[in-house]
C-alpha cells in the first residue's frame, strides 16, 4: 500500500518534471542557446580560472596573499556602494518603464493627429489556441463603441466586437474569423489580408490580382474599404509569396507591424 | 448546507482555473499552445457531481466564459453543455479509479469540445478554415490536457469522492451491487 502510494507520486513528480523540460525545449530558439553556454561554462570555467591562476604564480604574477586585511576593507566598502547602486538602479528603471508609457502614448497621438483616438491599456488576452482578440480599459463612458478601429504605434490592430460602461472586447486582425481589405502601398493593388492559425504575429493575403507584382519586403496598409478601417494605417510587411500552379490561387505571408503578443498600449479611433 | 459550500467551492475553483489559464499557462505553453484547463475542470464536475448538476453548472461556467471571452454568446456553454453530457456517460460506463481511463476520458473531451468548437465558429463566425494548423494546435493541447490530468488526478480523484458521497449519496452503490 505505502509502496503504491510512493511509487504514484514519484510519477506525478517525474511527470512535473517531464512537462517542465518539454515546455522549455519546445519554446527554446534555436539562437538562444546561451543556457547551454552557461551550462558549458559552469563547468570548464572554474578549473580554467584555477589552471590560470596556477600559471600567473608560476610565472610571477601572484598577488592572492598580498595585504588581505587591505581587501577585505575594500570589499566592504564596495559592498555598501553596490548595494547603493542597485537602490538608484532600481529607481531609475521605475522612471524608465514610466517613461516609457508615456512617450508611447504622445508618439501614438503624434503620429494620428487626424483622428479623434482614446488611448487604452491592454487588460486581458485571449485564453484560447484558437482565437486571438484583447480586452482593453476604456467603454462606451469613454466614447468607445462597437466597430470602432484599434491601432497602436506601430499599426493597426483590430476592431471593437463588444462593449461594456469600462472595457471593450477587441477582435485583433490575426484573429482568424478577421478578414480586411488592403492594398499594397508601392503599386496600390488591392488585397484581403485574413487571420491566421499559423501564428500570432501572421496574415494570409489572398485574392491578388494576377497582373500585381508582389515581392518579398512589400509594406501593406488598409484600402478604406469595408466601412471599418480608415485607408493608409500600416498592417505589416509581406513574408514570402507562395506561387501555385493557378495564379489566381497563389498567395503571400504577411508579418503584421504590431507584436501582438507584446502589445500593451492601443488608441481607439472614435473619429 | 454541504451541497452549497461545495458549490461555492467549485466556482472558487473555477476562479483560480481561469486566472491559471490566462496568466501562467499563457507563456507556460508547449511550442506556443496552452492546455484548456476549463474542458478538465468541467467534466470533473459532471463525472463528480452527476449529469444534473453538471450540465447546470457547465452550462453557467460556460455563459460566464462566454461573457468574458466569447466572440458570440454560446459556444463555450454548449460545448462545456457537451462536455457534462459526455462525463455522465463516462461515469455510467467506465471506472474513475485508473488514472490511464480519466487521461483517455480528458483526452476524448478535449477532441470533442474543440472540434465542436471550430465546427461552431465556422458557420458563426465563418472563419478561415485551416485544417492541418487546426490538427497540429489540436493533438499538442490533447497531450497537454492529459499530462495535466496525470498531475492532478490523485488530488482531485480524494476530493472528488468526497463530493460524490454528498451529492449521490447511496445512489453510487447501487451501481457496484
Amino acid at each position: 500500500m505505502y509502496n503504491k502510494k510512493k511509487k504514484g507520486i514519484m510519477g506525478i513528480i517525474i511527470t512535473i518534471i517531464v512537462l517542465i523540460i518539454i515546455v522549455t525545449i519546445s519554446n527554446i530558439k534555436i539562437n538562444n542557446l546561451s543556457y547551454a553556454q552557461g551550462v558549458a561554462n559552469f563547468f570548464v570555467m572554474p578549473i580554467q580560472n584555477g589552471l590560470t591562476y596556477l600559471k600567473n604564480w608560476i610565472s610571477g604574477n601572484n598577488t592572492f596573499f598580498t595585504n588581505i586585511n587591505n581587501l577585505k576593507e575594500e570589499n566592504e566598502k564596495l559592498k555598501q556602494e553596490n548595494s547603493d547602486l542597485q537602490k538608484s538602479l532600481r529607481e531609475l528603471e521605475i522612471i524608465k518603464s514610466e517613461n516609457t508609457t508615456l512617450k508611447e502614448y504622445v508618439n501614438l497621438k503624434d503620429k494620428y493627429t487626424e483622428y479623434t483616438t482614446v488611448p487604452a491599456y491592454v487588460i486581458n488576452r485571449d485564453i484560447s489556441n484558437y482565437n486571438d482578440t484583447i480586452t482593453i480599459n476604456v467603454g462606451t463612458k469613454d466614447g468607445v463603441e462597437v466597430n470602432m478601429p484599434v491601432i497602436s504605434e506601430k499599426g493597426l490592430v483590430g476592431h471593437i466586437i463588444s462593449v461594456t460602461s469600462t472595457t471593450a472586447k477587441v477582435q485583433t486582425i490575426v484573429d482568424t474569423s478577421s478578414s480586411i481589405s488592403c492594398i499594397l502601398t508601392s503599386s496600390r493593388d488591392s488585397i484581403i489580408a485574413r487571420g491566421t492559425l499559423e501564428g500570432d504575429t501572421l496574415l494570409k493575403a489572398t485574392f491578388i490580382p494576377t497582373e500585381a507584382t508582389i515581392m518579398q519586403g512589400d509594406t501593406i496598409e488598409t484600402s478604406g474599404l469595408g466601412g471599418i478601417y480608415p485607408k493608409g494605417i500600416l498592417v505589416g510587411t509581406i513574408n514570402k509569396v507562395i506561387t501555385t500552379k493557378n495564379i489566381t490561387d497563389r498567395y503571400a505571408i504577411i508579418d503584421t507591424a504590431v507584436n501582438f503578443a507584446k502589445i500593451e498600449t492601443v488608441l481607439v479611433i472614435t473619429k | 448546507m454541504r451541497k452549497a459550500i461545495v458549490i461555492i467551492g467549485i466556482f472558487i475553483t473555477f476562479l483560480i482555473t481561469y486566472f491559471l489559464q490566462a496568466n501562467f499557462f499563457s507563456w507556460f505553453t508547449i511550442a506556443g499552445i496552452k492546455p484548456n484547463l476549463f474542458i478538465i475542470l468541467g467534466l470533473f464536475i459532471s463525472l463528480f457531481l452527476g449529469v444534473k448538476i453538471g450540465i447546470a453548472y457547465n452550462l453557467f461556467l460556460g455563459l460566464f466564459l462566454d461573457m468574458i471571452l466569447g466572440k458570440n454568446l454560446g459556444t463555450y456553454a454548449i460545448m462545456l453543455t457537451v462536455i457534462a453530457i459526455l462525463g455522465s456517460y463516462f461515469d455510467k460506463n467506465f471506472s474513475k479509479d485508473s488514472r490511464l481511463t480519466i487521461m483517455l476520458m480528458v483526452m476524448a473531451s478535449t477532441l470533442i469540445f474543440e472540434v465542436g468548437s471550430y465546427i461552431l465558429s465556422m458557420m458563426i463566425l465563418n472563419i478561415n478554415v485551416e485544417v492541418l494548423y487546426f490538427i497540429k494546435i489540436l493533438v499538442i493541447e490533447i497531450i497537454y490536457n492529459a499530462i495535466i490530468t496525470i498531475i492532478i488526478y490523485p488530488g482531485v480523484q480524494i476530493v472528488g469522492y468526497k463530493i460524490e458521497d454528498i451529492f449521490k449519496g447511496q445512489k453510487i452503490l447501487t451501481r457496484y451491487f
